[in-house]
């Protein structure tokens, strides 16, 4: 058969394809795997339904609870716990015990079974965090859980990354308070902080250096 | 084929020709294009679903390994590295030959390069295809293989340049992308030879999109032999670099039997080793099968035995130094694993390793042995199985020897570990079946400017090197018989 | 080197075309080896092609057409054939100086790199060395180094040889399928100052061209 000749506009596919297809294709792909790959898309606003409708606004936005009286252990413990059921019966044995949105907490209070409350912000595994630490120097809940008390159902306000701990733990200071005010969620002022260099601060009368290499946190 | 038996009988001074029978620029053409052209042999379909079968069990393999995890494979906790990454540093070092005989021997002007080149620069992309599975998968979590690399992640982090893990990242990936780059460059004029004999419709578009539109003009040849010299200087140093750094993910490290200086011209001379062995393998299956005695012929075998028998003695020789620095250096952990080596539990091994690598490809001292395709065949095979010995001695005999007695541990490979370094013959063997069969196996424009009637000023006479100061690829011509 | 040049008259070639085997033969009967018919009878003209059959040939061909003044002709071969850029007066590869641009641009982006990821963005105590401990990352300086140099060589040297350029008028020629072949082809273009359809023709034809034939542009 005859040679096939290549037509004259296949000169200018190569070019065109280039500086309209792949150039933009790849600037979008790039871009979007910037912006959607990361955790600020992926996990922020994590928001699951829980087994009992409980509304942080309603405790500790409208009632002025402070966290501690039922994530007790946040000071002392790596882990801020979740309450049993029997700290929300300290009050619901005697407030609205007849509420049906309350049932399971009746229930599992009968049955000595926990309520399956669903965790919201979930570290990896590989990642050691301490609650403990980080309030003892100042850093305040709402830091890294945003307005719990604007939450009816707590929804999750940062990304949690390690880029965005390291941001942190590189520049402490604009972060830190007075220890006593942890929970407090608004109107609170940072304490006054001399930076000492990279991830280091004066403040609330002590040096503050957050550890930044990998087995502070990868223990 | 009196010209095939011709060349035993090598006279002093003359060298025998690159290219055997009365052969011309058109009977080149036609004895490699002809091979693609052609109606699919059955052997051909045979091997390719034989391969294909194999590539699947790979693929199993490595299925069970993502889904279930890294625990499928025997690797426990003192010997964290095992058959992975034996299997990673075999493939690596077997597509060092290709890029060796593609780009050292190109500088050197060894011509008789140019029948083997091609298919030992497509063995080294397969080759480094087949190791490239290793390091991806023994991460575990392949999803995160791109850690590897300095892309920017949430984690806000960089690879550690420090580490020598991340050095071989770096080499490995560049000796891919730059051995594709050449094999390409050298494929282009034998694909415009493919394009403008094609004869049905799709194969005249595609192999012309991949010949680029080339159309042998001598204002392209000039950039493209400058190219092509400078890609060979690159790969060069290239290549051993790559054996060298992939030597210092052990030789950086403290482990007894692995700290150790002689570790990178060791690795290099094996990788060689390992690599001409496979080349040579399949060389014999190939020119046979294609009858392409002409083209690829007992010299160029030949040459390849030389290469052998030197870099086996070589490792033979590096093998001697180990002991003797460890006795000489005085370290009781260094003499420790040595013994252990040659001694203890994996001694099985180590001899096996030791009479495969030393002992066997002496015998190419004798050029009865050195000129015998059953001999060479066997012996390449051999050569093969000793080089993965090799690693698989070094990697784990030291580590199943911890400073911890506690820990020690025997190695035992599970179905997996065998199944995957199973599988990685069959993506091999599947890129190299498809390469015979779509690509040109030989180098054709190479092979063209050997002949003799290639000179274009015929009036003087040479043994077929260059004349010294003579610049680029020559066209110098090369005895007729 | 325009030496002996009555070598190549039709009568004394060298070996190529001793040893014709049955199926150059069959290749050749396809094509008589007379002028062809594709003159441009309409249409601009590219060039004027005339195919030679060894290397010996298009040599002298070369120095003849460069002798002659020619500027804009070209050589269309199986393989590089060496010594043709002499006879056609080529200036040697630029190539050299991209790729020392990019083996250059290369270690600059690996050396800067490395400081800014390992010393400012986030530096590491590992082993109590340095945070730019650049003794360690010499092994990438040389890759990354090695890289960008292969990439300007492969970039750069389709970039000076304008291709992919898929459709070319020289294409278009009837036997131009054998210059990958076993024929040497030459394209005088017509935008040289010196070209003229008659003279160059009769040049060609002295030169002892197979086939003569014109493509249009």
């Amino acid at each position: 058969m005859a040679r096939y000749l290549f037509p004259r506009w296949s000169n200018k596919v190569l070019p065109l394809a280039f500086f309209f297809g792949l150039s933009p294709v790849g600037t979008a792909a790039v871009a979007g795997a910037w912006y959607y790959g990361g955790n600020k898309h992926l996990e922020v606003g994590y928001q699951p339904r829980q087994p009992v409708e409980f509304s942080h606004k309603l405790h500790a936005g409208d009632l002025g609870m402070d966290c501690r009286y039922c994530h007790s252990t946040v000071e002392r413990s790596p882990m801020a716990a979740v309450p049993a059921t029997e700290t929300c019966m300290n009050c619901h044995s005697k407030v609205r015990t007849d509420s049906s949105k309350l049932l399971p907490v009746r229930e599992s209070f009968a049955t000595d079974q926990p309520i399956p409350w669903v965790r919201v912000h979930n570290l990896p595994d590989y990642v050691y965090f301490d609650h403990s630490a980080h309030l003892a120097v100042g850093v305040g809940c709402v830091t890294c859980h945003g307005r719990i008390d604007e939450m009816p159902r707590v929804r999750q306000q940062m990304p949690l990354s390690m880029g965005w701990c390291l941001e942190c733990h590189r520049d402490p200071a604009p972060n830190l308070r007075d220890p006593a005010l942890v929970t407090k969620m608004d109107g609170v002022e940072p304490s006054k902080a001399v930076p000492l260099g990279t991830g280091m601060a004066k403040a609330n009368g002590r040096t503050i250096q957050p550890p930044l290499h990998c087995s502070g946190c990868h223990r | 084929m009196s010209d095939l038996a011709m060349v035993q009988e090598d006279v002093p001074g003359k060298r025998v020709p690159l290219v055997l029978g009365k052969q011309d620029f058109h009977s080149v053409t036609e004895s490699v294009a002809g091979i693609v052209e052609g109606p699919t042999p059955h052997k051909w379909k045979l091997l390719f679903v034989l391969a294909l079968s194999i590539l699947l069990i790979l693929l199993g393999s490595l299925g069970r390994l993502v889904t279930k995890g890294i625990g499928v494979w025997g690797n426990n906790t003192t010997v964290g590295w095992a058959w992975d990454i034996t299997g990673f540093v075999f493939w690596i070092g077997i597509g060092h030959a290709g890029t060796l005989i593609s780009a050292i021997l190109f500088l050197f002007r060894q011509k008789w390069r140019t029948s083997i080149n091609r298919a030992a620069e497509a063995m080294t992309i397969f080759a480094v295809m087949s190791a490239g599975i290793y390091p991806l998968f023994h991460v575990g979590r392949v999803w995160f293989a791109y850690w590897l690399f300095p892309i920017p992640n949430q984690m806000g982090m960089w690879p550690n340049f420090k580490s020598p893990l991340f050095w071989d990242v770096c080499a490995v990936s560049t000796y891919a992308t730059v051995s594709i780059l050449f094999w390409y460059v050298g494929l282009v004029p034998d694909l415009a030879t493919l394009r403008d004999r094609a004869k049905t419709k799709t194969r005249q578009i595609v192999y012309g999109i991949f010949a680029l539109g080339w159309r042998g003009s001598h204002r392209h040849w000039l950039n493209y032999e400058r190219a092509y010299g400078i890609l060979a200087g690159l790969s060069a140093p290239l290549v051993l670099s790559v054996h060298t750094i992939v030597s210092f993910d052990f030789a950086v490290s403290i482990i007894p039997g692995w700290h150790t200086t002689i570790f990178p011209p060791y690795f290099v001379a094996g990788a060689i080793f390992s690599g001409f062995a496979m080349v040579m393998t399949l060389m014999i299956i190939a020119r046979k099968a294609f009858g392409l005695e002409r083209l690829i012929t007992m010299r160029h075998l030949e040459n390849m035995n030389k290469v052998i028998v030197a870099t086996g003695t070589m490792v033979g020789y590096a093998y001697a130094v180990e002991f003797f620095i460890a006795w000489y250096s005085g370290n009781p952990y260094e003499s420790f694993a040595l013994m252990n080596r040659a001694f203890g539990p994996y001694k099985w091994a180590y001899w096996t390793m030791v009479s495969c690598n030393v002992i066997f490809p002496q015998l190419f001292w004798f050029k009865k042995v050195r000129t015998s395709i059953p001999a060479m065949f066997v012996i390449s095979i051999i050569v093969n199985i000793g080089m993965w010995f090799e690693r698989f001695v070094i990697i784990v005999t030291s580590l199943s020897r911890d400073f911890l007695p506690s820990s020690w541990a025997y190695f035992r490979p599970t179905i997996f570990d065998i199944t995957t370094f199973f599988g990685t013959f069959g993506l091999f063997m599947t890129m190299f079946l498809l390469f015979l069969r779509f690509l040109p196996m030989v180098a054709i424009g190479e092979v063209k400017s050997v002949l003799p009637a290639a000179d274009a000023h015929p009036h003087h006479d040479d043994d077929g090197h260059d004349a010294p100061g003579s610049e680029g690829m020559s066209k110098e011509p090369v005895h007729a018989a | 080197m325009p030496r002996e040049p009555e070598r190549n008259k039709k009568g004394d070639r060298p070996a190529v075309d001793a040893g014709h085997a049955a199926a150059k033969a069959m290749s050749e009967a396809a094509v008589e080896p007379t002028t062809s018919s594709t003159e441009a009878d309409s249409g601009e003209v590219f060039a004027l092609m005339g195919r030679f059959e060894s290397p010996a040939e298009i040599t002298h061909a070369c120095e003849a057409l460069r002798d002659a003044g020619y500027k804009h002709f070209d050589a269309h071969t199986p393989f590089a054939v060496h010594g043709l850029e002499k006879a056609m007066g080529l200036p040697p590869s630029r190539l050299p100086f991209i790729v020392l641009g990019g083996g250059i641009t290369g270690l600059v982006s690996a050396i800067s790199f490395a400081y800014w990821s390992q010393a400012v963005d986030y530096p590491l105590v590992i082993g109590g060395k340095l945070a730019f401990s650049f003794q360690a990352f010499i092994p990438i300086f040389f890759e990354l180094t090695v890289l960008f140099a292969a990439f300007a060589t492969f970039f750069g040297m389709w970039g000076l040889n304008r291709l992919p350029t898929f459709f070319h008028p020289v294409h278009t020629y009837p036997s131009f399928h054998r210059a990958s072949d076993d024929s040497f082809i030459v394209s005088v273009e017509a935008r040289d100052p010196k070209f003229d359809m008659t003279k160059t023709r009769e040049l060609l034809e002295k030169l002892g061209a197979r086939e003569i034939g014109a493509v249009e542009a």
